[in-house]
């Protein structure tokens, strides 16, 4: 499937806008100014814009702990993200969530989570909930579970497969392999080796596995999972092997890395340089037209610290704003 | 009004509010029953006989039998609600929310705060409680305590099959996770119910089963029956018990506590729970914090011994409540100087 | 300041509508100080001292001493700065309004200002009134406010959403308490070798005692309170004169104490009461064994602490109810007989002996009579009776039978017509079949006033006395 060049250039932007959101982040954390845990999504990028820009707002997802690219792919507001992971009452959330909790159930995103495998009985429910709606002109709505392959271990990823099987639920359980979870490798922890798609299929549902780090295989696998669920054929599972280019955390010193590991895996496998370089063999779009999106990536990153700086701050008031049972 | 029992009040309120509103759905562990037999379809319809007939009338999509997966049926519960839908998620037994735990706690009780206020939950977690069955330790339990303590969720426990209808109607068309508790010993006890299609009792409303100003006497399911017999074996020697039926413990009706205390002076909670950290001493605490100038009498609490729940006839009829212990409570805050 | 300020008839209490200007103490132009006696006045139930407010000259008196009753608020005086012109005075009399203090005056509907200066001279504000909120409030406080007039306005309430629970109204009512502060104590430091209780340390601390060495007897070896008193030295006691001494005389010197208002008020009635009344007495005596049985079962029951003199309060008031003739008050020429017994009990409060009113004690269980006089004595002991507690009453009881007293004569509490004195139990033998057994007996005197009532009269009513508290199973009924 051939993308416009406008499309090109937006999904490019999607994903420069998650990388310099991220990058920003990790220096601003570093001054203590940001509260709480935060969890960075740079090096997945491709993933989170290869899914969501086949989906509408109808369709749901459900994210993880490192959510900002999910949110920032299916449509949350660049500005009012920032303002939540700064604790402004003018954030996505007013302050209550934070970096683990962004949700806006408006653009079809149902929550970032801070419980690891927690997100695929909800999505289970989102596309039970699609079932009942039954199919539109383009077919069932679906709902697509975010995991890492840390959450592949969970007994409430495996339930959550089950259950969608069972149901015929128009379910995706996307399983971005990063190759850790926190702080342990996938070969330790991942009994099947390095392999989390099989697990999926072993339920009984269709599985695809794609390079995670180029944008145009995601995008194309999942047009073809798309096609499929949407049909009515029950749930599907995809397994992307990508990077991620920060810690768990944030302060996270990652000591568990290898000799020349980030700069290797930023050099080969950064999905940004990939696009660049894909566009450019293929003649589809010229430096010029990407830097002048970066350009103006860095503006719109740098108005929205600025907006979330001066954003106003909660109050006490506002710790029982939103309260339906008070005492 | 018509005459029907607790378990009839849970079906068919279901099933008004299914025809109502095309939104609401139920799952869970054998709502259908003998899905995948030789049986087929409703060969058990539920084993509380709570979903009996909803399959046929509203078919698969609307009707969600599921595989024995706790979590995934509340959490898909919570990713319903969430789409915009109004799901009755059963849980066979409340003992099992400890394998559905994080979706209960973690997910829907904090979805609208969490989100900013910007959606909503309107899940209904159905789970029948209580001892009396001799189902020993993992499926006898009394689990309001630990869910009343958890904020975002409301619970509810009705006594009487008219407060089952009027409770469950509220609790599916309400906005907010409900944590609706059966007690399993009284779905077969039969009452007057209000046949009016839209009769609710709005949540955080005790009932006052009985009115007495000597005494007060707070308790929610099974042992309220307990703690009326009591009432009304001491109103024949001129002692005047108020009964405080809670129905819901969170919103908690704190105004009808208080108004009856500061009358009386002298309060007994009755709990299914354990001791500890639980209702009894909630109440207990709320009454000293608030009510501490009309007290005649230090608070207390009647329920089992802190202790898991036993099997044995003998031992698990020692270990509930009983009219005798309520009773002796009664007459020591009545006779305390 | 204003130099003309009108002196009217004040309220005391809830139910006095008019009084009696008794006697002037300061008179007509004559200059009087603030905390003098002005003049006495006499109400249905009391005779009141009142006192001064401020310092001026007693301008104009209208209402001489001994003249009619007159309304509560009317005009009885006219104070002023000395040598104010008399034109003047004139001026304010004419244009004066009384206050009006009538329950519709209290519904608001009253199209008349009332007189600050009148106003200030009642002293009403524990009096009870409606209230109207919106605020929200339990029952049981809005009542408990409306009946002892507590102002909720600046209560914050500590319900749900602010709701003003009756504890809160309990607390806005009390004075501010003031507690026993201990300050902080230097207590010897948790240290692995001393294994102590935190009272041991406590009063350890508080001794100035070393908890090292110190043997523990408590749980586990722990040191105990007890091990720890053992080692706190004896207060030193005063040395007794030595065996011997020959006997010096020492000062002798009298504390004079000046009649305060209540001695006053008491020395004054009493007086009146003792030479004016032909008191004529009464003796009686009742087993109260069954008395006693049931009293210890009805407090467990009912939950309360009724002592043998609410008994007797409660007995003494069913039998006034029936013996009409005797619950009554001398007025003048006129015998006031009451359907309901308003009991006066006698208290040594701090202050002096006073009287407060268990109202209506006939229609009361005897958990409400225990709580009415528990409430009053209480009061009384803290010098917080007010008016309404004191005013009225039908009859008096006065029991000095904790102190062993067996029997003596009280002195009638007037207007009332009768005081019932009661002694202490004792233990008599009496014929018993063949034998003789010991019963508790109690013994009453009834001090009659002659005028309103007669023998035969006193002496009915101490039959069914005697009757209700031998067969107290009758108090139930």
């Amino acid at each position: 499937m051939q993308l416009s060049r406008d499309a090109l250039l937006a999904a490019y932007r999607r994903m420069k806008i998650i990388r310099e959101f991220e990058e920003r982040l990790h220096i601003e954390i570093q001054t203590g100014e940001i509260a709480g845990f935060t969890h960075l999504y740079c090096g997945q990028e491709a993933v989170a814009v290869g899914v969501c820009d086949h989906l509408s707002a109808d369709d749901k997802i459900v994210s993880t702990h490192r959510g900002h690219g999910h949110c920032l792919a299916k449509g949350c507001d660049v500005n009012d993200m920032m303002k939540e992971i700064w604790g402004s009452r003018e954030g996505l959330c007013k302050g209550k969530g934070g970096s683990m909790h962004i949700a806006d159930v408006t653009k079809g995103m149902l929550g970032a989570n801070g419980i690891v495998g927690a997100g695929a009985p909800i999505a289970v429910g989102a596309a039970l909930a699609s079932r009942v709606d039954g199919p539109g002109p383009n077919g069932l709505n679906v709902a697509i579970a975010f995991s890492g392959d840390g959450a592949c271990n969970q007994g409430t990823t495996f339930e959550a497969m089950n259950f969608a099987v069972v149901t015929n639920a128009p379910c995706i359980f996307v399983f971005e392999n990063n190759h850790y979870s926190e702080h342990t490798g996938v070969d330790y922890a991942v009994g099947t080796a390095r392999d989390i798609a099989s697990r999926a299929e072993a339920f009984g549902m269709k599985v695809w596995r794609a390079d995670g780090t180029d944008f145009f295989a995601v995008f194309e696998c999942m047009r073809e999972v798309l096609e499929h669920v949407r049909a009515g054929n029950g749930p599907a599972a995809v397994e992307f092997d990508t990077e991620r280019f920060f810690g768990h955390f944030e302060g996270d010193p990652q000591r568990y890395r290898g000799p020349g590991e980030l700069e290797r895996i930023r050099e080969t496998r950064d999905c940004l340089k990939n696009f660049r370089a894909s566009v450019k063999g293929a003649s589809l779009l010229a430096d010029a037209d990407l830097d002048t999106v970066d350009a103006e990536v860095m503006e719109a990153i740098e108005a929205a610290v600025a907006a979330a700086r001066a954003a106003e701050r909660p109050t006490a008031e506002d710790v029982l704003a939103d309260v339906y049972i008070s005492y | 009004m018509s005459k029907m029992m607790y378990r009839a009040a849970v079906l068919s309120t279901i099933m008004e509010e299914m025809e109502r509103d095309p939104n609401v759905v139920v799952l869970g562990e054998d709502v259908v029953g003998g899905m995948g037999t030789a049986g087929g379809p409703e060969a058990i319809g539920g084993i509380w006989s709570t979903s009996t007939g909803l399959y046929d009338k509203f078919g698969p999509t609307r009707v969600i039998d599921t595989p024995i997966s706790e979590s995934a049926i509340v959490g898909a519960a919570g990713g319903l609600a969430l789409a915009g839908k109004r799901p009755i998620a059963e849980l066979m037994f409340a003992d099992f929310i400890g394998v559905s735990l994080d979706q209960i706690w973690n997910q829907l009780a904090k979805f609208r705060y969490m989100f900013g206020g910007k959606t909503k939950c309107p899940a209904v977690i159905r789970m029948a409680y209580g001892a009396g069955y001799n189902a020993a330790a993992q499926h006898s339990q009394s689990v309001h305590q630990i869910l009343t303590g958890m904020p975002g969720l409301k619970v509810v426990m009705p006594t009487t099959p008219a407060d089952v209808k009027g409770l469950l109607r509220t609790a599916i068309r309400d906005d907010d996770p409900v944590i609706f508790l059966e007690h399993k010993a009284l779905y077969a006890v039969q009452g007057e119910v209000p046949d009016d299609p839209d009769f609710m009792i709005p949540f955080g409303h005790a009932r006052l089963s009985r009115a007495g100003g000597d005494v007060t006497i707070i308790s929610s399911g099974l042992l309220l029956g307990m703690c009326e017999a009591v009432a009304d074996k001491l109103a024949a020697e001129g002692i005047g018990c108020d009964v405080i039926d809670l129905r819901t413990t969170s919103p908690l009706d704190e105004e009808t506590i208080l108004d009856s205390v500061e009358v009386t002076g002298r309060v007994v909670v009755v709990d299914e729970a354990p001791p500890r950290c639980g209702l009894g001493a909630d109440l207990c605490a709320l009454v000293a914090e608030k009510a501490f100038s009309s007290l005649k009498a230090p608070p207390l609490q009647v329920t089992p011994p802190h202790t898991p729940i036993p099997f044995a006839r003998e031992l698990e009829s020692n270990y509930l409540p009983s009219v005798d212990k309520i009773e002796a409570a009664v007459r020591r805050v009545l006779s305390y100087r | 300041m204003p130099d003309i300020r009108p002196f009217c008839m004040p309220k005391w209490g809830i139910e006095m509508t008019e009084g009696t200007l008794a006697e002037w103490m300061v008179a007509e132009g004559e200059t009087f100080s603030k905390g003098q006696l002005l003049c006495l006045i006499e109400t249905a139930k009391i005779t009141n001292e009142v006192e001064a407010e401020y310092d001026a000259v007693l301008a104009r008196v209208l209402v001489p001493a001994g003249g009619a009753e007159q309304p509560v608020g009317a005009l009885l005086a006219v104070t002023a700065a000395p040598g104010t012109d008399a034109a003047e005075i004139d001026a304010f009399i004419a244009a004066f309004k009384p206050a009006d203090t009538s329950v519709a005056a209290r519904g608001g509907s009253s199209d008349a200002a009332p007189a600050p200066a009148a106003a200030a001279a009642a002293p009403v504000t524990n009096a009870p009134r409606k209230i109207e909120t919106n605020r929200p409030i339990s029952p049981e406080a809005l009542k408990f406010a409306e009946d002892n007039g507590v102002d909720i306005d600046p209560i914050v309430g500590s319900g749900r959403g602010g709701r003003i629970t009756l504890q809160d109204v309990h607390q806005a009512a009390r004075y501010p308490a003031n507690p026993a502060l201990t300050g902080t104590l230097s207590v010897e430091a948790e240290d692995r070798a001393v294994f102590a209780s935190p009272l041991a340390r406590r009063i350890a601390a508080q001794h100035g005692i070393s908890l090292s060495g110190v043997k523990g007897t408590g749980p586990r070896g722990r040191i105990s309170k007890a091990d720890v008193l053992a080692l706190v030295p004896a207060p030193a006691s005063a040395a007794p004169a030595a065996f011997g001494a020959p006997f010096v005389a020492v000062a002798n010197t009298p504390t004079v104490t000046r009649f305060d208002s209540v001695r006053k008020v008491v020395a004054q009635r009493l007086t009146e009461a003792k030479q004016t009344i032909p008191h004529f007495y009464l003796r009686m005596s009742a087993n109260v064994d069954k008395l006693m049985e049931l009293r210890k079962t009805a407090n467990l029951v009912l939950g309360c602490k009724a002592s043998l003199n609410d008994y007797v309060v409660m007995a003494s008031a069913r039998a006034l109810a029936q013996h009409r003739d005797v619950n009554v008050q001398v007025h003048g020429q006129e015998i006031h007989s009451f359907p309901h017994a308003d009991i006066s009990i006698a208290v040594a409060s701090p202050k002096g002996l006073v009287t407060p009113v268990v109202r209506q004690a006939d229609r009361m269980r005897i958990d409400q009579i225990a709580s009415a006089t528990s409430a009053l004595i209480e009061k009384a002991k803290s010098g917080r009776l007010g008016m309404d507690d004191m005013a009225g009453g039908s009859f008096s009881i006065s029991n000095l039978g904790m102190f062993g007293i067996e029997d003596f004569d009280a002195i009638i509490n007037p207007p009332q017509g009768a005081i019932l004195a009661v002694g202490t139990i004792t233990r008599e033998a009496v014929e018993d079949g063949e034998g003789f057994a010991f019963e508790s007996r109690m013994r009453f005197t009834l001090s009659v006033d002659h005028r309103a009532i007669d023998g035969a009269g006193g002496a009915q009513f101490l039959a069914t006395l005697k009757s209700l508290l031998e067969n107290p199973e009758t108090l139930f009924a």
